[in-house]
């Protein structure tokens, strides 16, 4: 089958065609807003969407999930055009910085949105408590909404988008503000819906997170996908090199390399150097041990994703 | 557990009065067996009310839209602001028990004026600035978001807010008319005996008692058409500016009756007079309909036939007022 017979095959989550939103122009005469969008992202899926302020992320969100209107192009969600109240049903949304009733405590909350999912008696209890215990809030469930700190309001957050076990699940900056435990506990959550098959369409600016678990990647600029594709391919870099990063090298010790390395840049600290072979890459951080050198990375050249964001954005400027 | 039992409580308390009014209506001036039917409905409906009937019957017939206006039904009771007006309101009311006298002559006046004008101004006061606040709230604290991203279509998050919105306006203005009530059933009699010598009017008293019911029952028909009217101004304008239309809408409204005699040829209008204050007539909902007062007065007896068609005229206008408002809603970005 070829690769384009491949492809008509694979089921998608989100598919954008060229969604626009236009909010005006700003003084240079660019529209603002989100400008042909177009996306594909593949069921079972963690996605990623990626830019600076103002780059159009909750434009997207916004959309996706029918709260504003585009000014042109289309969209599905689950296969059903935005807006409609019936993919709504399986799709999941944790905003930035959750809102909710401050009257309630995170158990009246979760029984109020299980309510809308039709949610109701023994249930509702049993799901409320797993997801409490979930996001590790069960202990803190009488506690009313109105004396959360943030961390807790995203935890919470997390837990009414869970609420009617989604197939999709839209996340604004899901770790904001959360401690580095937290952090990771969300993560967590996050890898075991992509085991259970259920796509996650993630914004943030935590790049470092992003990295790790995405599987594809878009980098928003000015309204504008700038880069998009798997991960693997956004980040790739010289095809077959190989990359040696250090700190502390001597200039003594960096010269014995140097005729090892295709290319090398020692300054300010840090050492940088890339080679045709991984047999000579590993020599070479054999002299970087022996003059006492610090080797913070050695493998494949490949970019990180905060490197391939700022390339980006800088091409765009 | 607290909850539910505040809830079927309310429920009761809510089925009670509705009862209690209906009955009053039927019943003429015969307060004693109003009474009894006010406790027997009040009994009765508490039993489908601990077996929390209406949130079961509701809320499968229409699921998101009772949970939101169940939700803002909750919320709206804490809204210091409403809480506010009510115990002013129950104040003023009680006070009429005092003021009544200033006017020798025309106590009953008084007491009827105070009271019923308290139950209007002061509904008419909640029902706009809780009413242009429900949808502005949802969108300024972002709670909206979460919301419309469930299974909700507008279409039930604004019929949801609306009756959410008219169920707490209904239960304030409950408490008023109970208020209200208890002072005219108790001083209502003394007035009557004034001997008429000192200056003082007597009062034939045949339909009053069930007439205050029923405008009462009206005033709930009102404040449902201006409920409407707050909500779906707030989908287009600014709270601020919403609750300016909404009581420029009532106070014209007010004046409908007005606005048809200056639009009437026979009385000399011109072309242009005839269109602009005849669509003004014919666009407005008419809201002095709902104003029973002088039939009090006179101790006339207002008929059910005419309740019905002004009951049902309200409901129209709230349906109308409604399907604008989510038009309008529906083209609104959030």
């Amino acid at each position: 089958m070829s690769a384009a017979g491949r492809c008509l095959h694979i089921a998608l989550a989100i598919e954008t065609k060229n969604l626009t939103k236009t909010y005006g122009e700003d003084s240079d005469g660019n529209p603002v807003g989100l400008a042909d969008l177009t996306l594909d992202v593949e069921e079972g899926q963690i996605f990623g969407l990626v830019g600076p302020n103002g780059s159009g992320k909750t434009t997207t969100l916004k959309l996706l999930l029918g709260l504003i209107y585009p000014t042109s192009g289309s969209a599905l969600v689950l296969g059903q055009p935005i807006g409609d109240p019936a993919y709504k049903e399986r799709i999941g949304f944790v905003p930035e910085g959750p809102y909710f009733y401050d009257h309630l405590n995170a158990v009246e909350l979760l029984a109020f949105y299980g309510g809308l999912f039709g949610l109701s008696g023994k249930e509702l209890s049993n799901r409320t408590q797993e997801l409490l215990e979930l996001v590790g809030m069960w202990s803190r469930r009488d506690i009313r909404v109105r004396n959360y700190s943030r961390g807790m309001l995203q935890r919470v957050g997390l837990a009414q988008a869970l609420l009617n076990d989604p197939d999709l699940i839209f996340m604004d900056e899901p770790t904001s503000g959360l401690d580095p435990t937290a952090q990771m506990q969300i993560r967590d959550v996050i890898l075991s819906l992509r085991e259970r098959g259920k796509t996650v369409f993630l914004c943030s600016h935590l790049l470092k997170e992003m990295e790790p678990i995405c599987a594809g990647i878009a980098i928003l600029n000015r309204g504008r996908v700038v880069t998009t594709g798997t991960m693997t391919s956004v980040l790739a870099g010289d095809e077959g090199l190989f990359r040696l990063e250090a700190e502390a090298v001597d200039a003594a010790v960096a010269a014995k390399i140097e005729g090892l390395a295709g290319s090398m840049t020692n300054s300010g600290g840090v050492f940088e150097a890339r080679f045709a072979t991984q047999k000579d890459a590993a020599k070479a951080a054999e002299i970087l041990a022996d003059g006492e050198a610090i080797i913070t990375h050695l493998g494949p050249d490949r970019r990180s994703l905060e490197q391939a964001f700022i390339e980006a954005v800088k091409g765009e400027q | 557990m607290r909850r539910k039992i505040t809830s079927d409580l309310a429920w009761a308390a809510l089925f009670a009065i509705i009862g209690g009014l209906v009955t009053i209506g039927f019943s003429g001036d015969k307060p004693q067996a109003v009474a009894i039917a006010w406790i027997a409905v009040a009994l009765v409906v508490i039993v489908p009310a601990a077996l929390n009937f209406p949130t079961r019957f509701f809320g499968q017939l229409m699921p998101p839209v009772w949970r939101v206006a169940t939700a803002t039904f909750h919320e709206a009771w804490r809204r210091r602001f409403l809480n506010g007006i009510l115990i002013f309101a129950v104040l003023i009311i009680m006070s009429s028990w005092v003021l009544a006298y200033l006017q020798p002559g025309a106590e009953l006046k008084m007491l009827i004026d105070i009271g019923l004008g308290s139950c209007r101004f002061f509904g008419l006061l909640i029902a706009v600035f809780l009413g242009t606040r429900l949808i502005a709230d949802e969108i300024e604290r972002r709670t909206i978001y979460t919301l419309l991203a469930k299974p909700v279509s507008r279409a039930q998050f604004l019929f949801g807010k609306f009756l959410g919105g008219y169920a707490t306006v209904f239960a304030n203005v409950a408490v008023m008319g109970i208020a209200f009530y208890a002072v005219f059933a108790i001083k209502a009699p003394q007035f009557r005996e004034i001997d008429p010598e000192k200056g003082a009017t007597t009062y034939s008293m045949d339909f009053m008692y069930a007439n205050i019911a029923k405008a009462i029952g009206l005033t709930f028909v009102e404040l449902a058409v201006l409920v409407a009217i707050a909500v779906a101004a707030s989908t287009v304008f600014s709270w601020i500016f919403a609750s300016i239309f909404s009581f420029f809408v009532y106070f014209v409204g007010q004046m409908s009756d007005f606005f048809r005699q200056l639009s009437d040829p026979d009385h000399g209008a011109s072309r242009v007079a005839q269109i602009l204050l005849g669509t003004i007539y014919r666009v407005l909902p008419h809201f002095e309909i709902f104003d029973i007062r002088e039939a009090i007065l006179k101790d006339q007896a207002v008929f059910w036939p005419v309740l019905t068609k002004h009951g049902l005229q309200g409901l129209l206008y709230v349906v109308i007022i409604m399907l604008i408002g989510y038009l309008c809603f529906n083209e609104r970005e959030v």
